[in-house]
């Protein structure tokens, strides 16, 4: 059983009586511990594709299965069941709390599990550790550099254990440099068995991957394996 | 999803922008700080008129009035004795149901002694007047059944006679003296109990300590006062000494009585000693209808519904404070979703249910609620506080535990409430849509 599996999968947006094709048959099947980029120009889709596998949206048509679950017909609490245990989730744009410090920011998806105080801050402060931040455990996100955030971002997405990382363009709003240390650490995060799917613009990252799927119209156009070309 | 993290979220929010917190919570505050303060005057005006209910003999009194005969009875009107003293003692042999009658004669008379006057009503009466009246005796004793039948000089009177009459004596010291009623001399054989309400005794207390010369000249307006200035003496006595000469043709038997009353022994039985007491006097009035019942039910009945509707006018007072408070609440709610749209867009990505978010609001507009209640108790208390120095008033106002959690529940109610429609529209984001909203 694949991990993600999508047929004939179509997503239609209407603007102004006029219907957009977002995605339009995507059929892709991803299996446990696969390294993916999806790559193409802007407007292609890539995000569309990557909200319905992320369950932050459902398709207008088609088959799709994530985990086990049949995503097209579930409800809004159970796809909010799927995001919370079986996902983890890294925006471009970090998507964190200002409110919150370092730790408690990355103990919120464990507050929707149902987990106990003393657990989400021992958890949360495991995973801020891992991702080297824990001298600033207690800033705020404004407090942090773009990198640091990301490095928070991907803590919480990593605090349930999810089977699946999803991040859409994940080193967009970073430099060269701190880029790189992200994409490490997807990287480690794939080696160490996770299944990691990431959109970009970037060629460089797509590089590292294992599997490459390019769109154009909302649909796949093409597909290939970086390290053997 | 634990309740505590939520309730947790909402302070912090709370926290993190108390000027606007507080913005909203003041209408809350207003709200239950009337609402306490009304709470508060309502059971100090309670608590007095209920004292004054209770000292004045309760429900059980029950006064005989004449009554204006029928015009086809007219021609028997003067079969009828009316009112008289054989009535009284018809009614002590027969209605079991009534435990003390009290007929009397009274007349507003200069009573004096020592070079002090004083003018008080001067009520000639049987023993009964003491239990009739809950009025105990705190030296001495009370007109006891040989002076009415020996029409003694004797006379039992108020605290406050006495202490008018005798300033520097105490009760114990006034038994024996020598009291002028109209120039009749009389003499002192009881002194009843001081009556005075709780404030009064307090303020007395607070003086005597303060050793202060007790100004009494601000006279206010006592429930007890006819009581302290009783002045009873034997009503044969009453009857022979002052009233005999208005009446020269009655006996004592028969002169017509001025206030009657009577008191019944059990409530429960009540309609059934009236009915004992009006076939009783149906027969010595040979059965002409010529009185009837003054009941104290009405009158109960109407200051009960005076409190009754202080209170509701003060708890429509306070429900549209809160309505207010709690519209306040709803539109800072909104407005703090508006600006927090990508904030629960976050929280929904990350695995939060509509109902975490509908939750997460509730709780915040209920804690606001609940603080603003919290701020508008200790105002209600303050504004008491200062009200008792300000004007002090003869019914005391006082709050009860009881008041402050109805008052908070009421702020928290109306926190809720005005969560409702906030929360809804919070929980019913798209999370995409609130991810892309700037
Ligand atoms: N909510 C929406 N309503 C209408 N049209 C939409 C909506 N979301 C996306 N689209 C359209 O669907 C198409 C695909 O958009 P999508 O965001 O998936 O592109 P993308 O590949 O992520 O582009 P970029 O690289 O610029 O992020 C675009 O034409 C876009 O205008
Ligand atoms: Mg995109």
């Amino acid at each position: 059983m694949p991990l993600v599996l999508l047929e004939n999968v179509k997503k239609y947006y209407t603007l102004g009586g006029q219907e957009i094709r977002a995605l339009d048959g995507v059929s892709l099947t991803i299996e446990e511990g696969e390294f993916v980029a999806i790559i193409g120009p802007s407007g292609s889709g890539k995000s569309t594709l990557m909200h319905l596998l992320g369950c932050l949206d459902t398709p207008t048509d088609g088959k799709m299965t994530i985990c086990g679950h049949d995503v097209a017909n579930a409800t809004p609490n159970e796809l909010a069941a799927i995001r919370n245990r079986e996902i983890g989730f890294v925006f471009q744009s970090f998507n964190l709390l200002p409110r919150l410090n370092v730790v408690e920011n990355v103990a919120v998806p464990m507050i929707y599990t149902g987990a106990g105080m003393r657990e989400r801050r021992k958890r949360a402060m495991e995973l801020v550790e891992k991702v080297g931040l824990k001298d600033r455990m207690n800033n705020r996100p404004t407090q942090l550099s773009g990198g640091q955030c990301q490095r928070v971002a991907i803590a919480r997405a990593l605090v349930n254990d999810p089977k699946i990382i999803f991040g859409d363009e994940p080193t967009g709003n970073l430099d060269s440099h701190t880029g790189e240390l992200i994409l490490h650490m997807f990287t480690e995060l794939n080696q160490a068995g996770r299944t990691v799917v990431l959109v970009t613009h970037d060629p460089d990252v797509a590089a590292v991957t294992h599997r490459v799927i390019e769109i154009r119209d909302g649909r796949i156009r093409r597909e290939y394996d970086p390290r053997k070309s | 999803m634990n309740l505590l993290v939520t309730f947790e979220t909402g302070l912090r929010e709370v926290a993190s922008h108390k000027f606007r917190s507080f913005l909203s919570m003041l209408g809350i505050t207003l709200g239950v700080s009337s609402l306490v303060a009304t709470l508060a005057l309502t059971n100090g005006i309670e608590r007095g008129t209920r004292q004054f209910m209770a000292q004045m003999g309760g429900l059980e009194m029950v006064k005989v009035v004449d009554k204006d005969i029928s015009s086809e009875m007219l021609d028997f009107w003067n079969l009828s004795p009316g009112r008289t003293i054989q009535d009284a003692r018809a009614i002590q042999e027969s209605a079991p149901l009534v435990t003390y009658v009290a007929p009397e004669f009274d007349e507003g008379m200069p009573v004096s002694a020592g070079g002090q006057t004083m003018r008080v009503r001067v009520r000639g009466v049987w023993p009964e007047y003491g239990p009739a009246t809950d009025s105990v005796i705190e030296a001495g004793r009370s007109i006891v059944d040989l002076d009415v039948d020996r029409g003694t000089r004797a006379v039992a009177i108020g605290a406050s006679v006495a202490s008018t009459l005798w300033p520097t004596l105490t009760p114990q010291e006034v038994l024996g003296k020598t009291l002028f009623i109209r120039q009749v001399p009389f003499e002192v054989v009881g002194v009843f109990q001081l009556y005075e309400r709780e404030s009064d005794r307090k303020e007395r207390e607070r003086q005597k300590n303060q050793k202060r010369t007790p100004h009494t000249t601000q006279r206010r307006w006592d429930p007890f006062r006819w009581k302290n200035e009783t002045v009873i003496i034997p009503l044969s006595t009453m009857f022979y000494e002052f009233q005999s000469g208005l009446f020269p043709d009655d006996s004592l038997e028969t002169v017509r009585l001025r206030d009657f009353t009577f008191r019944v022994g059990d409530l429960d039985h009540f309609q059934a000693a009236l009915a004992q007491v009006r076939t009783t006097l149906m027969g010595t009035h040979r059965n002409v209808d010529d009185f009837e019942f003054e009941t104290r039910e009405e009158w109960f009945d109407n200051m009960n519904a005076s409190i009754r509707a202080t209170r509701t006018s003060g708890g429509l007072i306070a429900a549209i404070s809160l309505i207010v408070g709690g519209i306040g609440i709803a539109n800072i709610m909104l407005a703090s979703i508006t600006e927090r749209v990508r904030e629960i867009g976050i929280r929904l990505a990350v695995g939060a249910r509509a109902r975490d978010i509908f939750l997460q609001i509730i709780i915040e507009s209920v804690t606001i609620a609940i603080i603003g209640g919290l701020l508008g108790v200790f105002a209600g208390l303050g504004l008491i506080w200062l009200l008792n120095i300000v004007a002090p008033s003869d019914n005391t106002p006082f709050v009860t535990a009881g008041n402050i959690m109805l008052s908070v529940g009421f702020a928290a109610l109306a926190g809720m409430l005005s969560g409702i429609y906030p929360a809804f529209q919070a929980s019913r984001l798209d999370p995409i849509q609130a991810l892309r909203y700037e």
